[in-house]
């Protein structure tokens, strides 16, 4: 028999954690009840969440939000911290494959101000810093680089440059002006093969000129050689590949959870914690054997809510195909509580969740794959991935997150959603959401209603 | 067939090598004619650059990767419209790995412009139309320090129309205080800017934009392979708020903002450019003088608001 699972609060969290722990709760060592985060860190947005309330979903907080404490604990022990930047999903893998080395994605504090309500005043600061709001909320980086209170000052920052946002560029260049050192990789713009030009092919379907393919593989190996130095130790072919096999079984275990909860016929898990969850597909949240732990739990958690039928959304809930990640993770809990629910998503980097492959010499393998980031080819490669996986996953709406301030965003939700709807007459809208959105949640509910109401009108037809 | 140029650092010589006609599109007649309607967060320039594309029925353009608001734009304007366009990708980096690329890109243009009916040029040819632009660009470096803005910035743009050296600029003697105009790329439309400055009690003493005296920039190395010569005259000599680290920037600017005693500068900045825009408070600390950060979106000139400013700048530098 179907049951719908109810989500909790963060007093409900309290609740639960104590049954939890009297039914014998093992928590890994960075565990302990949500409730600290708000009271020790100041994540005061936990407050504002719904969650879900398995142990597997704790332990996935737990993990994100430990990241920076993690990462002092590690620079404590002696390990080198890398700072990769914007390329999400492909330096990480290098530097897990060697000892002593750490690497997470600066980047990732643009939801500092988010998780704080803004009382950390990073936005703030960052305008004092000459970067305003004109530009994206990943401005918050640039206070967190130089305030020290947020994560640990890398011992190598290493950032792609090229086909990448303005915003992200101007930051970081920004941030080096300020004295952080940054070695910089050029990424091309993807572009298709042209006739007669050797081609590459791709992971997610798609295909590369060979010239693109061999110009990233010779920036990483500019890369490989700046880790090497940092671990001291060679970054040689085998240890590669053993990253790379590593980095896959991430992927394999996020493929499962994807294809678990989005293709369900109602979700078994929340579009919060899924977005959380593929996030740690990027820089593992700084610790890659423990992401292995988190997926196969949350996994396993999903796979027995499917066996019993137990949902936290019921079958009637609108299967929505999302576009970008939320500025404000309460949007996604909004999603569900104006009748949606997620059956995929392209949180902005389907590189990351793809398998690298394991049958080309393993540079060459990272390159294809990084050269298949979504932000670096043509939004109409991005539109045509939404459309495959709409379809695979019986999507009924698409909703495109606007990232405000973001310079990819203004060009490419148009295509997106053109191509959406000539493709497949799906109901699509556009959403700009601000790290705390609060104030804006009536007009944000209100579109998100006129989608679902549209896809649910469109079942009776 | 004519081919405009979205970018200085695509050169015009590759395309007049394959005898086609080429201009840089700032100067075009057409271009930035209206106010284009912009979404939040879209750059003005870069919406002009694609409506101008949209309507050009015997002209292509080429686009440059340098920001993400072109390399959007050229996806907007092939997936909305027949444009005949081209997507350069001009490297942030200097690596060996950038100029390989940088290259690939001058031969891929080649096939585009002989699709367009352009010609495969000889390494004579090439090598003359190099001699040409070269020789330009040489004596407008000479003469640019010393040149009053707006004959300058017409000599540029002639320059940028069709390659060739206007009549001899004559020296000025220039009163009052030497400003440096800094940032994107600054049409005819917007030349009222000097006249402005001038009438505030301010002369622009040096003019960085990306139609100024940066674009002078590119210089050949006598080498026997006149397409080896064009790849590493540009791709050594590219001076630009895109490039990664932008170290040459500065460096570039620092060296004429002493030599010219510059004394303030006008960041100008089209709404929605995020790279110039970021520029601003390290403009300050590095180069230790005042900026003042001109914004615009439109084909109309300065807005009087603008204009106050422009003068209250002018003012507290006297």
């Amino acid at each position: 028999m179907n049951a719908l699972m109810p989500k909790l609060d963060l007093a409900g969290w309290d609740r639960r954690y104590a049954e939890l722990q009297g039914r014998g709760l093992h928590e890994a060592a960075y565990g302990g009840p949500l409730r600290r985060h708000v009271d020790r860190d100041r994540d005061f947005r936990l407050e504002q969440l719904q969650f879900d309330g398995s142990a597997a979903a704790l332990r996935l907080w737990n993990f994100l939000l430990t990241e920076n404490e993690r990462l002092h604990q590690a620079r404590g022990r002696g390990e080198k911290i890398v700072g990769t930047m914007k390329d999400l999903g492909t330096v990480p893998v290098m530097a897990y494959a060697l000892p002593g080395l750490r690497a997470f994605y600066p980047d990732g504090a643009w939801w500092t101000p988010c998780l704080m309500e803004g009382s950390d005043q990073l936005l703030q600061q960052a305008e004092s810093l000459g970067i305003d709001a004109s530009f994206c909320p990943v401005r918050a980086m640039l206070p967190a680089f130089q305030n020290g209170e947020h994560f640990p000052r890398p011992d190598l920052l290493i950032c792609s440059t090229g086909a990448v946002c303005d915003d992200f560029s101007a930051i970081a260049q920004r941030l080096e002006h300020l004295g952080h050192a940054i070695f910089w990789w050029e990424m091309p713009r993807r572009r298709a093969p042209e006739p007669g030009e050797g081609a590459c092919v791709l992971p997610g379907n798609l295909t590369a000129p060979s010239i693109q393919v061999d110009c990233v593989r010779l920036e990483l190996e500019r890369v490989r050689l700046a880790l090497a130095e940092l671990a001291g130790v060679p970054l040689d072919d085998a240890r590669l590949a053993d990253g790379l096999r590593a980095a896959n079984r991430v992927r394999r275990l996020l493929a499962s959870l994807r294809q678990a909860v989005y293709a369900a016929p109602a979700a078994p898990l929340p579009a919060l914690e899924m977005l959380v969850a593929e996030m740690l597909a990027i820089h593992f949240c700084s610790d890659r054997e423990e992401t292995v732990a988190v997926l196969a739990e949350l996994l396993a958690e999903a796979h027995s809510r499917l066996r019993r039928g137990h949902f936290v959304s019921g079958a009637q809930a609108v299967r929505v195909f999302w576009v970008n990640p939320v500025a404000d993770l309460r949007a996604m809990n909004l999603l569900e509580d104006c009748g949606g629910r997620l059956a995929g998503a392209d949180f902005m980097f389907s590189h990351a969740l793809d398998l690298i492959p394991e049958d080309l010499p393993p540079l060459e393998a990272l390159a294809r794959t990084a050269l298949a980031d979504p932000m670096v080819g043509p939004a109409t490669d991005r539109a045509a991935r939404v459309v495959r996986e709409c379809r695979a996953n019986r999507a009924e709406a698409v909703v495109i997150a606007r990232i405000p301030g973001a310079s990819h965003c203004v060009r490419e939700g148009e295509i997106i959603r053109q191509t959406v709807r000539q493709t497949l007459d799906l109901p699509v809208i556009e959403l700009e959401i601000p790290p705390v959105s609060d104030a804006m949640l009536p007009a944000l509910a209100s579109r998100l209603q006129a989608v679902v109401e549209t896809a649910l009108a469109r079942r009776s037809k | 067939m004519r081919v405009f140029l979205a970018s200085p650092w695509i050169p015009a010589e590759w395309v007049r090598a394959h005898g086609l006609e080429s201009e840089g599109i700032w100067f075009a007649e057409a271009f930035r004619r209206s106010t284009p309607p912009l979404s939040a967060g879209n750059c003005a320039f870069a919406e002009n650059v694609v409506q101008f594309a949209e309507s050009q029925a015997d002209a292509a353009v080429v686009f440059p990767t340098a920001c993400d608001q072109l390399r959007r734009g050229y996806d907007a304007a092939v997936f909305r419209s027949s444009a005949r366009a081209f997507l350069f990708n001009v490297p942030a980096t200097q690596t060996p790995a950038a100029r390989r690329l940088y290259r690939a890109e001058l031969e891929r243009l080649g096939n585009f412009l002989r699709q367009l009916g352009g010609t495969t040029p000889t390494p004579e040819r090439l090598g003359a139309e190099l001699d040409a632009a070269g020789q330009v660009r040489s004596a407008l470096r000479t003469i640019a320090p010393f040149a009053e803005a707006r004959s300058l910035a017409r000599a540029v743009a002639r320059f940028c129309r069709d390659g060739s050296l206007a009549e001899p600029l004559p020296p000025t003697i220039p009163k009052g205080v030497p400003l440096a105009i800094v940032g994107g790329p600054l049409s005819q439309a917007d030349w009222p800017l000097f006249d402005v400055i001038a009438a505030a009690g301010g002369f622009v003493a040096l003019n960085g934009t990306d139609t100024g005296e940066r674009i002078l920039c590119p210089t050949w190395e006598n080498r026997p392979d006149p397409l080896a010569v064009l790849v590493d005259g540009y791709f050594d000599h590219l001076v630009d708020v895109f490039r990664r680290p932008n170290t040459g920037l500065y460096a570039w600017l620092q060296e004429r903002l002493s030599a010219r005693q510059v004394r303030g500068i006008v960041l100008w900045c089209f709404t929605g450019c995020d790279l110039w825009r970021a520029e601003w408070q390290t403009l300050r600390e590095a180069c230790h003088l005042p900026v003042l950060l001109l914004e615009t979106d439109d084909a109309a000139g300065l807005a009087p608001r603008d204009v106050s400013r422009l003068q209250a700048f002018v003012e507290t530098l006297q």
